[in-house]
């Protein structure tokens, strides 16, 4: 099964020709396009592996640490109780993904594939929430979780980003992108909605499924504000707070601070890296599979 | 495809109304009620009426800060529909090592934007590389004040909110490049179409639906800018507060025990309905193509 | 979703409807209780918050706590301590929910608007005998300006010198070895340095803040603390000066811009060659800038009045609080002088109770760096003012700084830049 459908298109022999020159280009786009994109990243990477007798805030920057040395992720773990952080996080952002795996698929599939009236006023609804800026309600949105008697809980966390408006949308897209020709056959052969839902659509656009899964795993993984605000006992703050320890009041050591962002980073990376290949999940294998 | 019961799509709908509504817009009423009031953050307030937003409309600061952002969009959110489209069809194809470019592309997106900030500054500082380089191949005398002109602050902002937004519709158009039908390719193939032909007649067609959200997503984040503008232009919004945006004026207005929490809540809601006005323009406007 | 979280939603519908009916933020906090000693067991627990103090001195904190606990027997401390981040947005709201913690650090700005919406304990009244513990200019911060009473424990002080890069002054042809005493000295050394390096070196990274003023020896308020008055003449001097610092290029370009953690990272990549700073910056520039710590000069600040600025960060306990014998007991205890000068001597900060300075810790150099500037600021804080006025908010400063970067553009003059900044902030004083 191949990641990506367009290197099975068959025929392909025609542009063998080519196949160097064009290759070769693209290599040149990609190193291109890799040079702009990476410095930040890299010299976040670079910092933290430097030595103590290096400087950190040098110009033009230095990308190469001199006196490479792991010791400043080993001190961060020392510092701030990673691990524990990480659990709280890691939590989090599961319940995250699985709410909004759900939820925006179901609801997406309905704004998008059902006939109903209200429809046009429940996406109205779905893009008016995209646009609240969340600064604005934070305060009240935390004196609901108060009355609900949830601050200071992980589901308090949780539950704003439960299901984003972001996501009902994408997943709204995912399935108006897919051809209808099957689904009315099986509409035909009595299928319910559910069973559409369930069989067909769903296979169809788990692309999408998985970037609302990165891109929610993504979101509650680096929130800081919101938990930070509902959580008060620092035992079940995540990781992006726990390791915002990392900057003190009076001295800051920035390698530190650099290895503690490549620890928060590194599981999104992970993430990215091992889904990347199933965005392209899509119409071709699921209408033959489903 | 109407032969469903009348309450299956409501509970297919369910859960997601509630989070949205629940955690959303119904904390925003409060907002909008202490738009009519002179609350404070602390100490509460008295209902006004009308007054912020008559006090808005004289308040220079917010023309600023709207045209700030009118301008974000009408830069950023082109570039954002073109750019991330062009990588996503450079990244598709499964070649050595593609796997590396992806993530490494993703990467502005996850990074620090402390460090983004820091690094970008850097390179446009007037010390900063770019003007450093120039400068040896003698193109310039003088540094160019990246940093600190009022237009070339905002488009140094804007080129980092670009930059970062690449990575991040690259995957949502890598998800919908999956989805166009194979058969359509194989059609166009078989009646002799070129590679570019197809991607004009078969693969931009069948991502409109596409470029429709991702021009709706990067707009409305585009008007709502804050960080890129914060770290370049510093807290008080670039040289004079030129370069304020309208999310940057709401929190200086609003921040802090001392904040004016009624008059930012009442920016907030201009805030919304502009957002709001911009959504349904951005819809007219496709119905408006697609219908010609 | 299960029925439960269902049934919680609905529970905080109702909730959130009462909110909005009101308008939450709408109703005034509590009114504090009548002045007048607290009194009562000091027993059970209460929960102490500090800020970024984790990991650092979590020790002397556990410490204090455990000690705490055992000379009141039947209590408990939960010491809370809070990233730097979001530290302002966390307060707030706390505070706008009535859920501050029972023992709160927070320095005088911070208390400033809780106290004048009575939100905050009047230590004052509440233990009359406390002040005369504190040293008076320290207990005076945490005073509402033209009014009784006193809303914190103040728990250390600080105080800087300026810190200099010595090879950029040697570069520029100046001498190292003495570098500007007065604002006089300052520009000429300045504008020396500028024209020197063809602007490419610059002394100053930032743009006065309202310390600096007062420095100066402009008269930033009237003496009622009802209006600002920094746009008198010598404030526009003042502005005149910066201007024509700007225009040689003697102050940095990015300092219409920039913030005070930019301006220190300017000088630990000296681009920047004059930095006030604090004790502890030492080891800030040891550790990040290690090529530029031998080159660190030194000195005294450079002030009109005689005074230098200090700093000041206390402890308070809210009306909130449920258990206040115990929170004010512990805060004390926190603050007092035995405590005080174990901290100081960990961090490098001052203690702000009566006769703890005598410690020869703070009079003794032992030749080391950290040791000399522990004894010059020691001795510059015995007249130190806090010269930022406690009435001085996020929103003037946006306002300060976004009006001088008009006057160094050359927008406005000096005079109709820092009118228009008196005419905002009183203002935002009066709303």
């Amino acid at each position: 099964m191949s990641g990506c459908h367009e290197s099975a298109v068959p025929g392909t022999q025609r542009q063998e020709r080519h196949f160097h020159g064009a290759q070769v280009g693209r290599y040149l786009l990609l190193l291109l396009v890799l040079a702009i994109t990476v410095g930040p990243f890299l010299w976040q990477l670079s910092t933290s592996l430097k030595g103590l007798s290096e400087d950190i805030y040098s110009v033009p920057p230095s990308f190469v640490p001199h006196e490479l040395t792991p010791g400043n992720y080993a001190r961060v773990g020392e510092a701030v109780p990673v691990w524990s952080f990480a659990l709280n996080s890691l939590l989090v952002a599961v319940a995250n993904v699985v709410t909004n795996c759900v939820g925006a698929s179901l609801a997406g599939y309905a704004l998008a594939r059902l006939r109903f009236r209200g429809r046009g006023l429940a996406t109205a609804v779905f893009l008016g929430s995209l646009l609240v800026p969340f600064e604005a309600i934070m305060v009240a949105l935390f004196l609901v979780m108060r009355s609900l008697q949830l601050n200071n809980t992980l589901v308090a966390v949780v539950l704003p980003g439960a299901i984003s408006a972001l996501n009902v949308l994408l997943m709204r897209n995912a399935f108006l992108a897919l051809p209808g020709a099957v689904e009315e056959a099986a509409l035909i052969d009595g299928a319910n909605a559910w069973q559409r839902f369930t069989r067909i659509a769903l296979p169809s656009a788990r692309g999408t499924v998985v970037v609302v899964a990165v891109f929610s795993f993504m979101y509650s993984w680096d929130d800081f504000l919101w938990p930070l605000i509902v959580l008060s006992d620092p035992s079940r703050y995540t990781l992006t707070i726990g390791l915002s320890y990392l900057q003190g009041t009076f001295v800051n050591d920035q390698r530190l601070i650099a290895a503690g962002t490549m620890i928060a980073v590194a599981p999104l990376v992970l993430l990215f890296t091992v889904a990347q290949k199933h965005f392209f999940r899509g119409v071709g294998e699921g209408a033959v599979k489903g | 495809m109407s032969r469903q019961h009348w309450l299956t799509p409501w509970l297919f709908l369910l859960p997601s109304l509630v989070a949205v509504i629940g955690f959303s817009l119904f904390p925003f009423v409060n907002t909008v009620i202490l738009a009519f009031t002179n609350a404070r953050t602390i100490g509460g307030g008295r209902f006004t009426g009308l007054d912020n937003f008559g006090r808005l409309l004289h308040d220079p600061a917010f023309w600023t800060a709207a045209g700030n952002s009118a301008l974000y969009v009408v830069v950023v959110a082109p570039a954002l529909v073109v750019l991330p489209l062009l990588l996503a069809l450079l990244v598709r194809r499964k070649l050595p090592g593609i796997t590396f470019f992806r993530t490494a592309f993703f990467t502005p997106v996850i990074a620090s934007v402390v460090v983004v900030g820091l690094i970008w500054s850097w390179l446009l500082d007037t010390r900063g590389l770019v003007n450093g380089v120039l400068q040896a191949l003698g193109v310039l005398r003088t540094p160019i004040p990246f940093l600190t002109d009022q237009w070339l602050l905002i488009l140094s902002a804007m080129l980092v909110t670009v930059w970062r937004g690449l990575g991040y519709y690259m995957v949502i158009y890598l998800a919908a490049l999956g989805s166009v039908p194979r058969e359509l390719h194989e059609a166009a193939q078989v009646d002799g179409a070129g590679r570019f032909r197809r991607l004009l007649s078969v693969t931009l067609p069948a991502l409109r639906p596409t470029m429709v959200l991702v021009a709706v997503l990067s707009a409305v984040s585009a008007f709502r800018v804050f960080s890129e503008v914060y770290l370049l232009g510093g807290p008080a919004g670039g040289p004079g507060g030129a370069d304020t945006t309208l999310v940057m004026l709401i929190e200086q207005v609003g921040t802090g025990l001392r904040g004016d929490l009624g008059y930012s809540s009442a920016l907030s809601v201009v805030l919304f309905l502009l957002t709001l006005g911009l959504l349904v323009a951005t819809s007219r406007l496709d119905r408006n193509e697609a219908a010609s | 979703m299960n029925s439960l979280s269902r049934r919680g939603f609905l529970v905080g519908l109702a909730c959130a409807t009462a909110l909005a009916a009101t308008g939450c933020g709408l109703s005034g906090g509590d009114p504090g209780a009548a002045g007048g000693p607290v009194t009562g067991e000091v027993k059970g627990s209460i929960t102490f918050q500090t800020w970024a103090l984790k990991p650092k001195y979590t020790d002397y904190l556990n410490g204090l706590v455990t000690r705490f606990q055992q000379a009141h027997p039947g209590t408990t401390v939960n010491w809370v301590d809070q990233p730097a981040d979001g530290y302002l947005k966390k307060v707030t709201a706390d505070a706008a929910a009535g859920a501050l913690p029972d023992v709160v650090n927070m320095p005088p700005d911070l208390s400033y608007p809780l106290a004048k919406q009575k939100l905050l304990v009047d230590i004052g009244s509440a233990m009359p005998d406390a002040a005369k513990d504190y040293l008076d200019n320290a207990w005076s911060a945490y005073a509402l300006p033209g009014q009784s009473g006193s809303y914190g424990f103040p728990w250390y002080l600080n105080t800087g010198p300026v810190f200099y890069n010595k090879a950029l002054f040697t570069q520029a042809g100046l001498d190292a070895e003495h570098p500007p005493t007065t604002y006089a000295e300052l520009e000429s050394a300045a504008l020396a340095m500028a024209q020197h390096s063809d602007r490419k070196i610059a002394m100053l990274g930032l743009t006065p803040v309202i310390a600096d003023f007062a420095l100066y020896g402009v008269n930033v308020m009237d003496p009622g603390g009802t209006r600002f008055t920094f746009n008198e003449d010598k404030g526009v001097r003042f502005v005149e000066l910066y201007k024509k610092l700007y225009d040689a290029g003697a102050l940095i370009p990015e300092a219409l811009t920039a913030n005070y953690t930019g301006a220190g990272t300017k000088f630990m990549n000296q681009q920047i060659a004059w930095a006030p700073g604090s004790a502890y910056d030492l080891s800030n520039f040891k550790t990040n800038a290690p090529s530029l710590y031998p080159n660190v000069g030194i000195t005294k600040p450079i002030t009109n009045t005689g005074h230098a600025t200090m700093f000041v960060q206390g402890l308070s306990v809210p009306e909130s609080s449920k258990n206040k014998p115990t929170a004010l007991a512990f805060a004390r205890f926190v603050t007092n002088a035995e405590n005080q000068l174990a901290f100081a001597k960990l961090v490098n900060i001052f203690p702000s109770t009566k006769g703890t300075m005598d410690d020869p810790y703070f009079s003794k150099s032992d030749g080391t760096d950290e040791a000399k500037v522990r004894v010059a600021a020691a001795k510059q804080l015995g007249t130190a003012v806090n010269y930022t006025p406690v009435q001085w908010s996020d929103q003037m400063l946006t306002v300060l700084q976004q009006q001088l970067a008009e006057a160094m553009l050359g927008k406005k003059s000096a005079k109709q830049a820092l009118d228009e900044v008196v005419a905002q902030c009183d203002k935002l004083l009066a709303g």
